[in-house]
């Protein structure tokens, strides 16, 4: 019987978790919590119908939303185009044939891989208190800060350089796509007396858009989500001033301090459809400065 | 051949790796340090080594540190045998097997990779309070066994589908079941790629602080990470060198498994984008 393909039957034998997960866990979870977004509830009383109060005052009455939106947008607008351009920037010096290569690889991207631990957002405390080991590295320079964790205006920032810390990963990305970009553009380019820097705009940025795109919708998606550091550095409170507020750190208070599910609940999906917008942006504006030709 | 421009990229490379790792190595070495010295020295090196702190950090708590780490250990080897069972399953059922609905089971399973966990945190929470698994490992482990990180499930599958149909065909031929396919052939010959799945899971989840955070309130059931934030609220502000040390020990193990799998892990991201 030439041609014909032994069929196998057992997949949904073999599916089985994946079935159990995807109800029990994903599909079930995520429809229960639109539900319970229209509701009020404490884990103690029924869910009680509240139709669109909790948005309603999501949007136009509480001040704490408002004040974590600002800190989250500010924090993704800072961390990630600093994160992204400096994981291109030493992926472009790596991308040379340096000798030791795989040794730097290895050093610049080990902070990605400890970053989202609790020891590093411990250590990040310490580094950027007022008798922290910064003030001191910058007092023989005539500088002497303030306490960088515990001052409002500057609290915020010490998490975006604990985010910037970790370009490792983009950076190997970023490597990998320059790897793969032809050899022979570049030496007609040369030939044809065309500066460095002319080709790192004209053509290293144009055939790298697919990578930069990539990563910036991961990047950007992680950021939205982050949650730890900001955690561990005011102490769970989002302080100082509600300073480090980040939208994660709000609806964890809300609904694992104060058990206001229902409110958390809303506060998630509105997250996810801030998320998808963005996402969805991302992806419709990618048409005019994406090239995925060569 | 030393161009003069390599001189400065090396210069300028040499410099920024220093930069990023002296954190980390200031750390280590305060780890050492008396606490009065903590705040005074910028040097790499202790002035009198004395690890002192260790000890004190070890049993800074009413629990030992050594519970913590048993804990995390517990739950990242789990967590491992769980991902990587479950995950291979469903990947070799999308790839290789045949039945109904079997291209909208692949597209479901893209479309959770996209779902925050936010979203279901909630609910899922309801559900484990009512299972009584509130406290236990067990909401933290159950999920790996049923294949919830489907991005795995999706890095796996983009490697099946690598391995030539010819193998699997030639084995049905000769009477071979799929789950001897599955077992005999299919995982043995992705031993990378199931390394990579199991390497990222258990450093994902040594590292995981929420979920402990939701799921572990008493103290006797904490991981490290829950150990070393109780440790920092106590007397980590006021015993740094103590800190630091149990700050140093929880990072060990991600940082040993860095260096023995280093280049699994940077292929890892290099080619699926992964943390």
């Amino acid at each position: 019987m030439a041609g014909r393909r032994p069929i196998l039957h057992a997949g949904h034998a073999f599916l089985l978790p994946w079935f159990v997960g995807f109800f029990g866990l994903t599909l079930g979870p995520a429809l229960a919590s639109l539900y319970l977004s229209f509701t009020n509830y404490d884990l103690i009383q029924a869910p009680g119908w509240v139709g669109l109060a909790n948005y309603v005052r999501i949007v136009t009455a509480d001040s704490k939303v408002a004040e974590s939106v600002r800190v989250t947008l500010l924090y993704v607008a800072l961390s990630v185009p600093f994160k992204l351009g400096f994981a291109l920037a030493v992926a472009m010096l790596l991308n040379q044939g340096l000798r030791g290569l795989p040794l730097y690889r290895a050093l610049f991207y080990l902070p990605s891989l400890l970053g989202a631990s609790v020891a590093i957002a411990t250590l990040w405390r310490q580094v950027f208190s007022g008798d922290g080991l910064l003030n001191r590295v910058l007092a023989p320079f005539g500088i002497h800060g303030a306490s960088w964790v515990s001052d409002p205006d500057t609290a915020l920032y010490t998490l975006v350089a604990l985010s910037v810390w970790q370009f490792g990963s983009p950076m190997i990305i970023f490597l990998a796509g320059l790897r793969q970009l032809p050899r022979d553009i570049y030496e007609a380019a040369s030939l044809d007396g065309a500066t460095a820097w002319y080709q790192f705009w004209y053509i290293t940025i144009p055939l790298l858009t697919p990578v930069i795109f990539f990563n910036l919708v991961v990047q950007t998606i992680d950021a939205f989500k982050a949650f730890t550091p900001a955690f561990i550095i005011s102490g769970g409170t989002g302080g100082p001033i509600n300073a480090t507020l980040f939208y994660t750190l709000y609806l964890y208070q809300e609904a694992f301090g104060y058990l206001r599910m229902g409110y958390a609940a809303a506060l998630a999906w509105l997250l996810v459809l801030a998320i998808g917008a963005v996402t969805a942006l991302a992806f419709l504006t990618s048409r005019r400065w994406v090239h995925y030709e060569a | 051949m030393r161009s003069p421009r390599s001189i400065v990229s090396h210069a300028l490379l040499c410099a920024a790796s220093l930069v990023m790792l002296y954190p980390l190595l200031w750390m280590l070495a305060s780890s050492f340090r008396p606490n009065t010295e903590i705040f005074t020295s910028i040097s790499l090196i202790p002035a009198h080594p004395d690890p002192a702190a260790y000890p004190r950090g070890w049993t800074g708590l009413q629990v030992p540190f050594g519970h913590f780490f048993w804990n995390s250990a517990v739950i990242s080897v789990l967590s491992v045998i769980g991902n990587v069972l479950s995950c291979s399953l469903a990947a070799f059922a999308v790839t290789r097997l045949h039945f109904r609905g079997r291209d909208l089971c692949f597209a479901l399973m893209l479309g959770t990779m996209m779902i925050p966990y936010q979203v279901t945190l909630i609910p899922q929470y309801i559900l484990f309070l009512h299972l009584d698994w509130v406290n236990t490992i067990l909401p933290l482990v159950v999920p790996k066994f049923l294949a919830a990180d489907a991005f795995f499930i999706f890095l796996l599958s983009q490697f099946f589908r690598g391995i030539p149909r010819e193998l699997d065909e030639a084995a049905v031929v000769d009477g071979c079941s799929p789950w001897r396919i599955y077992w005999n052939i299919m995982l043995p010959l992705s031993l990378p790629v199931l390394g990579t799945v199991a390497i990222f899971t258990f450093i994902f989840t040594w590292d995981d602080f929420f979920g402990p955070l939701v799921y572990l309130t008493d103290i006797e059931n904490f991981t490290v990470q829950l150990g070393l934030r109780g440790f920092l609220d106590s007397s980590g502000t006021s015993d740094w060198s103590a800190m630091f040390a149990m700050a140093s020990l929880t990072l060990a193990p991600v940082l040993i498994l860095f260096v023995l799998f280093q280049r699994t892990l940077i292929q890892g991201i290099a080619t699926t984008g992964l943390k």
